[in-house]
C-alpha cells in the first residue's frame, strides 16, 4: 500500500477543480470519487474530507451554490 | 437616513388591522438602516409590479463554510442601491428556541451593527434568520457571533440545522430528550452542517411524541418521533373526575374517536386494548390528567419526507419502528452514518434521500444499510407480482 | 483582507440550551405531570413537584425588527424573569412563574400590538416563506397575504371556537419552504407560464447538461442560438415547477398577470386520530391582488366558515372532509370542481374512484 497524504490529495483535487473550471461544476463527492479512483484504497473518504477542508481554509477553493453546492475556484480578486 | 424614506402607499395599507404588521416592523428597522429602507422601497415596487425583484445568490459565505449564508441581489440596483446585496445569514438556534433577554439583546447588537435589523424568529428549518446584509459584513458578523457563542446554520447540499420541540423542558408527553438529542447531533455533525458534501440537503427534526409539533414527518429527511411500547398510563381517579367534570364525554369524545377502536367505556371503567393501540395520542390529548404515554419510551425513526421539488412531495417512512434514545445515541448515529454513506455515494445531484429510496427501492436500501425488513415498514405487502429475485444468490 | 487579531473560531455549534432555561424548567426537566389551557393563549404546565409554569403565547410577524426583539427582551425581564421562547409557528412565549404577572403581561402585549392567543381549537400563526421580501423564485408575496388573511380570521386566534385546531401555511412557490403540503389550509403561490430563456446570458451562467437534466418532464433540450449553445423549452410539456430556474438563473418565470395563489385543504402532520396526510387541491388559481389579496382572503374565510359550521368536535379539516366526502365538500364550500383537480403527473390514477361507493346527493 503506497502512502499518500492530505497534501497530495489536496493538490490533485485543486488540479482537477482548475481543469474543470468553466466546464463542469464539481461536488465534494465527485472529487472524492475521482481521488479514490486515482490513489486507490489508501485514499479514504476522511482523507478527502480533510483535503477539501484544507483547500477551503486556505481559500484556494471556495463553495458555490447553483441549485446544489459545488467546489470551485474563488472569483477573480480585483 | 430620514431622506431614504420612500412613499409606500400600498404597504401602508398593511399597517392597519389587528394582526401584527410586518410593515410596521420594516419601518422600525428603516428608521435606523438604509438597507431596511431600501428593502421597504423595493417591496413596494413589487406590490406595484406584481413580481419579485430578487436574484440568485452565487458565491457568498464565510471562510471555510459552504453553508449558512444565502446570497441575494436585486435586479434594479440602480433604483435600490442599498439592497444591491441583501444576503441572509442563518444562525443556529438554541434547541427548543429558548432564550434569555440578554442573549436576544446580544444578537440584536450584532445584527444592528452589521445588517438591516430585520429578522425572522425563526426560518422554516429552525434557524434564527438575519435578513439583509452585504458581503464585507459577513466575516465581522461571523466573528462576533462566535464570540457570543453562536454559530451559523446550514444551507445548500449539507445537513441543515436540526430542530426540535421543547420536549422534556416543558412537556409531560416527551418520550425522549428532544433538546438533548438535537444538541448532541448538531455538535456531532458540525462538519456535515458547515461543509456541504451531500447530493442535496438533509434535515433532521425531533418530536417528543406522536403529536409531532415540529412537523417532522412532513419536513425532515430524518423524522424522530417519540413513542412508547408498553401500556398507556391511566389514573383511574382522574378518569372518574373527567367523566363527572362535564367537559369531556368519554364515550363520544374519546372512545368513539379512537382510530384503532381499542378502547371501551361502560360509564364507569375505561379499558384499553394496548396491543391494538397505534399510539396516536388522541385520548391522552383529551384527558391529559387521566392518561399518559407508557413508561417504556423511545422513538419511531422515519426517513425521507420532503416538499415537491422535484419528484413530488413525500412523508417520511418508517425505518426503525422503535428505538431507545439515550446519550450518546450510538444506534441512531450508526443508522445515520450508514444512510449517508449510501446516499452520499449513489444519490444524484439534488436527489433527496426519500427520492433515492423510492428510486432504488426500500428493500434494496435496507439491505445496503444492513437493516432487516419488518412489516411495520409498510402498510401492506406488495400486490405487484413482478419481483426482482436475486438470481446470483 | 484584514489581519486576524484573535484566532478565528469555527464549528462551535449553537449555545447549549441549558444556558437559556429558566430555573423552574431546569428543576423540573423531564418531570412534568400534566398541562391545561387556562384561557386562550395561556398554558399551565404542572410538574410532579407541584411547581406551575405559565406560558403566555403572543403572535409575532415572522418578519420582525430588532426593535421588537428588544421589546420582547424588556417584557421578559419585567414579567418572566428574563425568560422566553419561540414556538415552531413563530409565536413568542413568555415563561411566567408568578401568576399575578399574567394579566398585566397580556395587557401590555396587546397595547404593543402583539395579541395573545393561538392555543387549542383555534387558528394560530400562519407559517410562511419569504415571498417578495427576499425570495428569488416567489410567485406571490408571503407576508402581505398572511397579514391580510389573519386580519380577517383574527377572532379565531383570540377565541378557541373551532371544532379542532386549524393550521394554515403559506408558501410562495412550489418549492414549499414551509410545510404547506400537510396543513389544514395551504395557500401556495404558483407560476402558470413556461419560463423565458435569456439566450445571451445562459451560455455564461449555466451548464447545459445540468439544465437539461433538471427538467422532470423532459421539456428542455439543447439548442444553438446565434452560434452559441443554449437551451429551448417545449412549452406544452412545462408544468412550471421552476426546477430549471433553480439550477440556471438565466431562465426566468415571474409573470405579473399569470402568477398567483392556489388553495389546498385537509392536510395534517399530527398522528392524533387520523394518520398524517397531504393537503389536497381546493382552488387551482386566484390572482395576486396586492396589497390585500381580497380573493384569497375571501376563499380562505369561506372554507374556514364552512368547516366551523359542519365539522364535529375534534375533527380536523381533512378528517371532516374524509367523513363527508369530497363531492359534498365542493358543494358545501361552493367551489367549482375542474379538470385541474385531477392529478395528471406522478400520482395520476392513484385517486380515481374505482368503485360504486358514491354518496349521491339529491339534485340541487
Amino acid at each position: 500500500m503506497n502512502d499518500i497524504n492530505e497534501q497530495q490529495v489536496a493538490e490533485a483535487m485543486y488540479a482537477m477543480v482548475k481543469e474543470y473550471h468553466g466546464k463542469k461544476n464539481l461536488k465534494a463527492m465527485d472529487l472524492t470519487k475521482a481521488m479514490i479512483e486515482k490513489f486507490g484504497e489508501a485514499c479514504t473518504k476522511d482523507l478527502c474530507k480533510a483535503a477539501i477542508r484544507q483547500l477551503m481554509d486556505s481559500e484556494r477553493c471556495t463553495y458555490s451554490y447553483v441549485g446544489g453546492s459545488y467546489i470551485v475556484l474563488p472569483p477573480e480578486k480585483k | 437616513m430620514a431622506d431614504k424614506k420612500r412613499s409606500t402607499p400600498k404597504l401602508d395599507e398593511l399597517e392597519k388591522g389587528p394582526w401584527p404588521s410586518f410593515v410596521k416592523e420594516m419601518k422600525q428597522a428603516a428608521e435606523k438602516s438604509a438597507t431596511a429602507a431600501d428593502a421597504l422601497g423595493i417591496l413596494e415596487r413589487s406590490y406595484n409590479d406584481k413580481i419579485g425583484h430578487w436574484k440568485h445568490g452565487g458565491i457568498v459565505g464565510v471562510k471555510g463554510y459552504g453553508g449558512g449564508v444565502i446570497g441575494r441581489y436585486n435586479d434594479i440596483p440602480q433604483d435600490f442601491p442599498d439592497v444591491a446585496e441583501f444576503h441572509t445569514v442563518r444562525v443556529n438556534q438554541p434547541a427548543g428556541w429558548f432564550y434569555t433577554s440578554d442573549a436576544l439583546r446580544k444578537l440584536c447588537d450584532i445584527w444592528e451593527r452589521h445588517g438591516s435589523g430585520l429578522t425572522n424568529m425563526h426560518g422554516s428549518t429552525g434557524d434564527i434568520v438575519f435578513l439583509g446584509t452585504k458581503t464585507p459584513e459577513l466575516e465581522p458578523i461571523f466573528s462576533e457571533l462566535t464570540e457570543a457563542g453562536f454559530d451559523l446554520g446550514g444551507s445548500g447540499s449539507d445537513m441543515r440545522t436540526p430542530s426540535c420541540c421543547c420536549g422534556m423542558a416543558r412537556c409531560e408527553w416527551a418520550c425522549y430528550d428532544t433538546m438533548g438529542l438535537t444538541y448532541d447531533l448538531t455538535m456531532h455533525y458540525q462538519d456535515e452542517l458547515h461543509r456541504p458534501a451531500f447530493p442535496y440537503k438533509f434535515k433532521i427534526k425531533a418530536a417528543g411524541c406522536p403529536n409531532d409539533c415540529v412537523a417532522s414527518v412532513a419536513r425532515a429527511d430524518l423524522s424522530i418521533i417519540g413513542t412508547w411500547r408498553d401500556n398507556i398510563q391511566m389514573n383511574k381517579d382522574a378518569v372518574a373526575a373527567c367523566a363527572t367534570g362535564g367537559k369531556v364525554d368519554i364515550g363520544k369524545d374519546v372512545v368513539a374517536k379512537c382510530p384503532s377502536k381499542c378502547m371501551d367505556w361502560d360509564g364507569k371503567n375505561l379499558s384499553i386494548d394496548n396491543g391494538n393501540c397505534v399510539r396516536c395520542m388522541h385520548c391522552i390529548n383529551v384527558m391529559p390528567k387521566a392518561l399518559a404515554p407508557g413508561k417504556d419510551r423511545g422513538a419511531t425513526i422515519l426517513v425521507g419526507s420532503k416538499a415537491p421539488i422535484i419528484e413530488g412531495a413525500l412523508l417520511s417512512a418508517v425505518m426503525v419502528p422503535f428505538l431507545k434514545l439515550e446519550a450518546p445515541y450510538s444506534d441512531l448515529k450508526e443508522l445515520i452514518g450508514a444512510m449517508w454513506e449510501l446516499w452520499g455515494e449513489h444519490g444524484k445531484n439534488r436527489e433527496r434521500i426519500g427520492e433515492f429510496i423510492q428510486r432504488v427501492g426500500l428493500g434494496n436500501f435496507l439491505e445496503q444499510i444492513g437493516l432487516e425488513p419488518v412489516p411495520e415498514m409498510v402498510t401492506q405487502p406488495r400486490t405487484n407480482p413482478y419481483i426482482f429475485y436475486d438470481v446470483k444468490k | 483582507m484584514a489581519t486576524e487579531t484573535v484566532k478565528r473560531k469555527t464549528d462551535i455549534g449553537p449555545p447549549h440550551y441549558e444556558k437559556f432555561l429558566p430555573p423552574i424548567i431546569k428543576k423540573n426537566y423531564g418531570k412534568w405531570k400534566h398541562h391545561e389551557i387556562v384561557k386562550p393563549g395561556v398554558l399551565m404546565h404542572v410538574a410532579e413537584s407541584g411547581d406551575k409554569l405559565f406560558s403566555v403565547r403572543a403572535a409575532t410577524p415572522r418578519l420582525a425588527s430588532t426593535k421588537t426583539l428588544r421589546l420582547f427582551a424588556d417584557l421578559a425581564d419585567k414579567f418572566s424573569g428574563g425568560h422566553l421562547r419561540y414556538t415552531s409557528r413563530n409565536n413568542v412565549e413568555f415563561l411566567v412563574t408568578d401568576e399575578k404577572q399574567i394579566e398585566p403581561l397580556i395587557a401590555r402585549l396587546k397595547t404593543e400590538g402583539y395579541p395573545v392567543g393561538g392555543t387549542g381549537p383555534s387558528i394560530t400563526n400562519i407559517v410562511h416563506t419569504q415571498g417578495w421580501v427576499h425570495c428569488h423564485s416567489a410567485a406571490s408575496d408571503a407576508s402581505g397575504v398572511v397579514k391580510s388573511v389573519m386580519d380577517e380570521l383574527f377572532p379565531h386566534f383570540e377565541k378557541m371556537d373551532l371544532p379542532a385546531k386549524l393550521r394554515i401555511a403559506f408558501a410562495c412557490c412550489l418549492n414549499m419552504c414551509g410545510a404547506v403540503h400537510c396543513s389544514d389550509i395551504s395557500i401556495l403561490g404558483l407560476h402558470r407560464r413556461p419560463p423565458k430563456v435569456n439566450h445571451a446570458a445562459l451560455p455564461k451562467m449555466c451548464e447545459i447538461p445540468t439544465t437539461v437534466a433538471s427538467c422532470p418532464t423532459g421539456a428542455i433540450r439543447p439548442k444553438t442560438v446565434d452560434g452559441k449553445q443554449t437551451v429551448e423549452i417545449i412549452e406544452e410539456q412545462c408544468m412550471y415547477c421552476a426546477n430549471c430556474f433553480t439550477v440556471c438563473p438565466a431562465i426566468t418565470l415571474a409573470d405579473a398577470e399569470n402568477d398567483g395563489c392556489s388553495i389546498w385543504v385537509g392536510g395534517k402532520v399530527s398522528n392524533a386520530r387520523h394518520e398524517p396526510m397531504f393537503s389536497k387541491l381546493a382552488i387551482p388559481f386566484l390572482p395576486n391582488n396586492p396589497p390585500r389579496w381580497p380573493e384569497v382572503v375571501a376563499a380562505v374565510k369561506n372554507i374556514v366558515e364552512v368547516y366551523a359550521k359542519n365539522a364535529r368536535k375534534y375533527e380536523r379539516m381533512g378528517e371532516w372532509i374524509e367523513r363527508i366526502g369530497w363531492p359534498r365538500f365542493f358543494r358545501l364550500a361552493d367551489i367549482p370542481f375542474t379538470k385541474f383537480h385531477i392529478d395528471d403527473f406522478k400520482h395520476a390514477g392513484e385517486y380515481y374512484r374505482r368503485s360504486a361507493h358514491i354518496k349521491h346527493m339529491p339534485e340541487a
